[in-house]
């Protein structure tokens, strides 16, 4: 049975991809269905949704559509969750990789390095981070993968440390490799594996990180994001509660959505190496 | 003699990525009570699962065909017995219940399986017991009180004793427990009973062996305990898969006279799994010749040895380099 | 001058308290197009000694002179240009290569480290090697996992050979094989010996095939070596205690007719 076949025999795995494939397509589709800036005023402030077909959920305080918000802002949550958990992933499994492979001094430097971004609230580091260098959609990512990327550094190490016992590795000393090499095109495509399990919760985290961010107002100003809604409903709770339950009933989902296809796809693999 | 068991027609295959692997086609063998029959064959023989299909063993998606039917004295309720699920395409032949020895009860364990996912790939390919090896999951195939207990009526030695002894468990309380489970002593009673099995077994030090974690024995050591475990509970018939492979010549030579000195003082069947037919020859009484899920020769270890029928058997002896045998090349300096 | 002459090898490992000596003090030469055979009990160190050989372990004291140079003064980019004279067939061929390679991949890597063949002549190398070792040139583009234990390790030893070592070491290089695919591997070794004056290092823990493809036999014992010499003149008549156990210990196919 196919790896696929089995993927799509979890119900989880389902919902997630489902929720996930909703997402890429409103992100996907945002210019094409709302062309022009989604912040622009398009009808009077504070219109309540399911009253103007052609503001299907109403506006905000300034008039903007909240639809059109919703759909790019779409488009940073994933931009900046997948590419945040991304950056992570690799200096984490560099730098884990590096560290286990090489072992003693740089093994130590690197570990105590990894303890002190560790014994840091991620959080803490990237507010800390966007609030010395300033908000623009590079550093909010450069942010949050600063605070992420300790797990896969950790998992990679001890995944490594088990991985250059091999024989395979002995191997490949004995015909000459040079170290680097062997570190990185025999040991780390090996380790990668428990690496990538992670990358469902990282990129969950990093999407309500980049939220979070925004509702400070830490956010890229110039671009839509959901964080930066839910803080603009706030002032407006009581009466229009609907401008901060929107897109966070959008982020709900799609960090559930992310985690529901990633525990699919390990669910999957795990089953594939329990067999081999 | 009396047969112990006899299977009858068994076929066995697992399924893996959507293939149907067949392992054993259509094996009939006869186990005498008593006797030291030897399996021997390379990988992919069909050999170990022969000893898990008879043990209850099979992993879970193996679709099995056939027999086996037990001939225990001390079993209860001698009757036919049908597994709950039976897959409509697989139609086990039917158990005749014969009593040919008086005082004897035979049953017959019927063997269906449904088709489940989880299925293991064998190990085909031209690898021997050696580096074999990796528990699978473990499926009961013999259901109810009318089959032999794997513990109680089979013992099971497997080729690894790291992956069949639990890591933090003494030892001593893990051999006790199987009598504890299938004696009903005492755990007191239990405890002095897996005591004499360890001074059974030659461990050095019972006293102290009785409170020594696995990781601690040498690879003999653990396989002499694993031994004990097996024999705990007095079992009529012991499985030895591949029991040697993995320890060096000398503990290899010392297990396998352990082994028949058990097997004469409890009058137990001896069921001895081999890739080395040398080494089988050594132990055995009778040799089953086994390759590609087929048995192809069955004898007495003289008659295979001195006068194999069959040209694999041939090939096989051919192929032992003995102390004895010719050289492959002169020996001697080199020119 | 001997290919390779090991002396004082010494290796010791911490355990418990104090240390353990899991070599000591063990000297041996293999001379070119020799097959020295090291044979033991598990733990005699016989395994200990091949990777301290390759300097895949330090050793904590000893000399190791290889084609009349210390090998163990060699560091870095020398150490890994000398490598290519001395190799390496393991166990286990299947964890042998890294489990995500192609035969031709694993086959590609020392000629290209070593600079042997260029990128558009390494193809037909590959070929040439794979053919060697009695598989077709069509077995390049599979995958390690896909192919048989005996393929795998013909695959193993025409890596072992591709730069043109003058010395191998087989660690229990056999012993994992069925016995019907290695009697062909062992007349591999032989007819490889025979064309390419190449020697070997033949680990092994079965005294049968020691006697079938070794000159000189060591025999090990708790990191020492108990005794020493001509293969078949040392299995015929030990003189050590560990010696006599291992013959005594060997299965013995009683065969009353002549093969």
């Amino acid at each position: 049975m196919s790896r696929l076949h089995r993927f799509l025999r979890s119900p989880e795995a389902i919902a997630g991809t489902a929720i996930l494939a909703l997402l890429f397509a409103m992100a996907l589709t945002a210019p094409l269905l709302f062309p022009g800036d989604p912040q622009a005023i398009a009808g009077p402030a504070l219109l309540p949704p399911f009253q103007d077909w052609s503001l299907p959920l109403g506006t905000d305080r300034l008039g903007r559509d909240v639809l059109a918000e919703l759909f790019h802002g779409a488009r940073t949550s994933l931009a900046v969750g997948l590419s945040a958990a991304g950056a992570a992933l690799l200096i984490g499994a560099v730098v884990g990789t590096l560290a286990g492979f090489a072992g003693g001094l740089i093994d130590e430097v690197l570990m105590r390095i990894t303890d002190a971004f560790q014994t840091v609230p991620g959080f803490l580091l990237a507010l800390a981070f966007v609030s010395i260098v300033g908000p623009s959609l590079g550093v909010v990512v450069a942010a949050i993968a600063l605070g992420a990327w300790t797990g896969p550094a950790r998992v990679a190490r001890a995944e490594v440390l088990s991985i250059r016992e091999r024989d395979y590795v002995a191997g490949a000393r004995v015909i000459g490799m040079h170290p680097l090499e062997i570190a990185f095109r025999e040991v780390l495509p090996n380790a990668l594996p428990p690496v990538l399990a992670l990358s469902s919760v990282i990129v969950a985290a990093a999407i309500l990180t980049e939220a979070a961010l925004s509702f400070l107002g830490l956010g890229d100003p110039n671009r839509v994001t959901w964080g930066a809604m839910i803080a603009e409903g706030r002032a407006v709770l009581r009466t229009t509660p609907f401008l901060s339950i929107i897109p966070g009933i959008a982020l709900v989902l799609t960090v559930l959505g992310v985690y529901l296809a990633g525990e699919g796809v390990v669910e999957t693999t795990a089953v594939r190496r329990s067999l081999s | 003699m009396t047969a112990l068991l006899s299977i009858r027609d068994l076929t066995v295959s697992y399924r893996g990525d959507g293939r149907e692997v067949p392992a054993l086609r259509g094996v009939s063998l006869e186990i005498e009570a008593g006797e030291r029959l030897a399996i021997i064959g390379e990988s992919g023989s069909g050999k170990s699962t022969l000893a898990l299909a008879i043990a209850g063993l099979l992993a879970r998606g193996a679709r099995i065909g056939g027999a086996i039917e037990w001939a225990m004295p001390n079993l209860q309720m001698p009757h036919s017995f049908a597994p709950p699920s039976v897959l409509p395409d697989i139609s086990p032949t039917r158990g005749e219940i014969s009593s040919s020895v008086a005082g004897t009860s035979f049953s017959t364990s019927m063997i269906g399986e449904s088709g489940n996912e989880k299925a293991i790939s064998p190990l085909v390919g031209e690898m021997s017991g050696r580096t074999e090896g990796g528990a699978v999951e473990r499926r009961p195939l013999h259901l109810g009180s009318a089959v032999p207990r794997l513990g109680r009526d089979i013992g099971f030695v497997f080729q690894d004793p790291s992956s069949s002894l639990d890591p933090v468990m003494p030892v001593g309380k893990q051999i006790a427990e199987v009598a504890l489970t299938h004696l009903g002593l005492s755990w007191p009673q239990a405890y002095a009973h897996a005591k004499t099995l360890l001074e059974r077994v030659r461990l050095p030090d019972p006293d102290a062996s009785m409170r020594a974690y696995p990781h601690q024995l040498s690879g003999g050591q653990k396989q002499r305990v694993a031994i004990a475990a097996a024999i705990a509970a007095g079992p009529k018939l012991l499985i030895a898969d591949e029991a040697t492979s993995a320890l060096d010549t000398i503990v290899q030579a010392e297990i396998v006279s352990l082994i028949r000195r058990l097997v004469a003082e409890d009058g137990m069947t001896l069921l001895f799994i081999s890739h080395d037919i040398a080494l089988a020859a050594e132990l055995a009484e009778r040799i089953a010749v086994f390759r590609y899920g087929e048995l192809l020769e069955l004898g007495t270890t003289a008659q295979i040895v001195n006068a194999p029928r069959h040209a694999y058997t041939r090939a096989l002896l051919d192929a032992h380099l003995g102390l004895d045998a010719g050289p492959l090349r002169q020996a001697g300096a080199p020119a | 001058m001997s290919l390779l002459a090991v002396s004082g090898l010494t290796k010791r490992y911490r355990r418990g308290g104090g240390t353990v000596a899991a070599v000591d003090g063990v000297a041996f030469a293999i001379e070119p197009g020799e097959t020295l055979a090291l044979a033991g009990p598990s733990g005699s160190g016989k395994s200990t000694i091949a990777r301290l050989v390759l300097r895949l372990t330090e050793p904590d004291a000893g000399t190791i002179q290889f084609e009349g140079a210390d090998f163990r003064s060699l560091g870095g980019s020398a150490l890994r240009a000398r490598r290519a004279r001395l190799q390496m067939v393991f166990q286990d061929p299947l964890a042998a290569f890294n489990p995500r390679a192609t035969v031709a991949r694993v086959l590609d890597d020392p000629l290209r480290i070593h600079g042997i063949a260029s990128r558009t002549e390494r193809p037909r190398r590959i070929a040439a090697l794979l053919e060697r070792v009695g598989l077709g040139a069509d077995l390049a583009p599979r995958a390690i996992h896909e192919i048989s234990g005996g393929q795998r390790q013909r695959v193993a030893i025409a890596r072992a050979i591709a730069t043109k070592p003058s010395l191998i070491v087989l660690d229990e290089a056999v012993s994992a094989l069925d016995v019907s695919v290695r009697g062909r591997i062992l007349d591999l070794l032989l007819d490889l010996q025979a064309t390419e004056r190449i020697a070997y290092l033949f680990i092994s823990h079965d005294l049968g095939v020691v006697r079938a493809v070794a000159h000189r036999l060591v025999i090990l014992d708790a990191g020492r070596v108990a005794e020493s010499g001509d293969a078949r003149a040392v299995i015929g008549n030990p003189q050590s205690a560990i010696g006599r156990a291992l013959v005594a210990a060997a299965p013995r196919l009683n065969r009353t007719t002549a093969p």
